[in-house]
């Protein structure tokens, strides 16, 4: 018998409690998977799309949450201009109700501009001009709202006909309407404007002086916020507060899941006083009586760690496939969310097993032989 | 590691003044108790029920600490020492009246405990929990559990535990006062085996002045004071 059978043994006398407590702090770790892993696949969806068009800054309004606020479409003209600025276009973006599906990214893309460039048509054509009452469906859209070329879309307060059906190499892309942007600016009421520039600059351009762009577009553009295509997640404040959020629901349950194993131990070491007195009569040290507490604690959460990592993968692929979810975001469950999942489950038990195993260490063994 | 053999008739206890009180003082269970007892002696503590006998063998494994007198183990004060539990596991193997085996695990593995922490593999301290309990004729209850085994197999297995760190004391509370005649004879007769054997000093309390008859020597607790020989 070696000292992980003792351990295991701990934890086996009383299997029911220890399976409920393992359970308690799975779920704490399956929130943590599933809205980190939520949170980090949004992150990941937006840089790929904007990596697919080809996009090296985009200015917005990034203050507005997590769709940024409209602004004068004509601000575009002044960025475009620029020196050092190859291409700069408008684009409107907005989270709709699309008929049956709750929520779909749609986009006005300028006309000609080259964020049409990489979508793909794999059925029928994109619209003929700016003015063409037609919607190109990313692959994934066409097929969660069930539509083909040809049909009719209800968007808002206009009625489009499906002109094609398109690869957009992205997810968000694939799972997006497209459509002209003066059509979409009239349907949604934001006549003149847009919520996004995106910008690109000659090839080759050194990092130094896109950086140095930015900060010009900013200066000429007070109240926008010009950011290189990659920083765009980080630096957006409806993503970090959507992050804060997916942290601060994880801790609470994790508290919960604390709570859980703290209690679980304490009534574990109240239990075998007994049993901690005649392992101390045996000549067991208090360190190595304290180190069995902890270890046990610790193995719940090795144990919660895993079962909560299952979890959590279970419930973000259940979410990938619901209307709210599919479309705009693919939970990102790299091995790295997973280890760092565990750790902190095992973290958990070893801070909940601290006080039930400094308990433990101050039982006197005469004491706690009579029971 | 063990520690060294002690020689024949080298003083291992010395008590002087040991003084236990509880409740502040209120309760005095031991008062002023002088004793000294010498390698490879077997010495019955009897006394009626209260006399403060468990309590003085609590002290000498260090299981509670004295209020007040001097308690030495081969020359080094006790009453001193941080470490009690490493003095526990290298010199004392204990037997108590309730057998005290833990539940959750088979009578080999209750034999293996004392035996955490010091050095040996697994597989060593399989090997002597086997031998141990194969001296004891628990040889075929290894796998089991202390539920399963009667008042005396327990006792032999407990028996067995309390050699298993190769002890140079062991203290016995009341070996036989939960079993019958006929079991107490035989646990008796496997202590008496075991302690020639590994040549172990004995220490044991007991209320049964038959069971006393077999030490080579006897102190008579009353009151919490020894008895003077002959008094």
């Amino acid at each position: 018998m070696n000292f992980l059978q003792v351990i295991f043994r701990g934890l086996w006398r009383r299997p029911v409690r220890t399976g409920l407590t393992v359970l308690g702090i799975a779920i704490g770790i399956a929130a943590v998977v599933a809205l980190v892993g939520m949170a980090s696949g949004y992150e990941k969806s937006v840089v790929d799309q904007l990596d697919t068009i080809g996009i090296d800054i985009v200015v917005s309004n990034m203050q507005g949450g997590i769709m940024p606020k409209a602004f004068e479409e004509s601000v575009r003209d002044g960025i475009a201009f620029m020196p050092g600025v190859a291409e700069a276009n408008a684009t409107l973006m907005q989270m709709l109700s699309v008929e049956d599906a709750p929520m779909m990214v749609v986009y006005g893309r300028e006309w000609d501009s080259f964020t049409w460039d990489q979508l793909q048509v794999i059925e029928g054509r994109l619209p003929r001009d700016a003015q063409e009452n037609a919607v190109v469906l990313g692959k994934l859209a066409a097929e969660v709202l069930g539509k083909k070329t040809g049909d009719k879309l209800q968007i808002e307060t206009g009625e489009f006909t499906v002109t094609g059906i398109v690869d957009g190499k992205s997810l968000l892309e694939n799972g997006a309407v497209n459509m002209a942007l003066p059509r979409f600016q009239e349907v949604s009421g934001y006549e003149g404007r847009a919520n996004f520039v995106n910008v690109r600059v000659p090839e080759g351009t050194p990092d130094q002086r896109i950086t140095v762009l930015c900060r010009e577009i900013e200066a000429k553009h007070p109240g926008l916020r010009a950011v290189r295509a990659r920083e765009v997640v980080g630096t957006s404040q409806g993503f970090r507060m959507a992050q804060a959020m997916s942290w601060s629901t994880s801790l609470l349950a994790l508290i919960v899941g604390v709570l859980g194993v703290m209690n679980t131990m304490l009534m574990s070491v109240f239990e075998r006083k007994h049993e901690i007195g005649i392992l101390l009569a045996l000549g067991w040290s208090r360190a190595r009586i304290m180190s069995l507490i902890l270890c046990e604690s610790a193995t719940m959460g090795f144990l919660g760690g895993i079962v909560g990592v299952a979890l959590g993968v279970l419930t973000l692929t259940i979410l990938e496939q619901t209307p709210y979810v599919r479309g705009f975001l693919e939970p990102d469950l790299g091995w790295s969310l997973a280890v760092q999942a565990v750790i902190i489950a095992v973290a958990v038990g070893i801070i909940s097993g601290l006080y039930p195993a400094w308990r433990s260490s101050r039982l006197s063994p005469s004491v706690a032989l009579q029971g | 590691m063990p520690a060294p053999e002690a020689s024949p008739g080298e003083v291992l206890y010395e008590a002087s003044g040991l003084t236990k009180e509880f409740d502040d003082g209120r309760v005095a269970a031991l008062r002023g108790v002088d004793l000294s007892i010498r390698h490879g002696e077997f010495v019955s503590i009897v006394g009626p029920s209260g006399c403060g006998k468990t309590t003085l063998l609590n002290m000498l494994g260090l299981l509670d600490r004295p209020s007040a007198g001097k308690l030495r183990f081969r020359g080094r004060d006790l009453t001193e020492i941080d470490d009690a539990a490493s003095y526990r596991a290298k010199e004392i193997g204990f037997i108590f009246q309730s057998f005290h085996l833990l539940p959750n695990f088979t009578v080999e593995e209750n034999v293996q405990m004392p035996m955490f922490g010091l050095p040996g593999t697994p597989r060593e301290r399989r090997a002597r929990a086997v031998e141990l309990l194969e001296a004891v004729g628990l040889g075929h209850r290894l796998d089991h559990l202390p539920v399963k085994l009667s008042g005396g197999e327990r006792q032999r297995a407990a028996i067995a535990r309390s050699l298993a760190n190769r002890p140079a004391i062991l203290l016995a509370d009341e070996p036989t006062g939960n079993l019958d005649s006929k079991n107490s004879a035989h646990v008796m007769d496997i202590l008496l085996r075991l302690r020639e054997q590994h040549r172990v000093t004995l220490v044991m309390v007991t209320h049964d002045q038959e069971l006393a008859r077999h030490g080579t020597r006897t102190v008579r607790i009353k009151d919490g004071e020894i008895v003077p020989e002959g008094a």
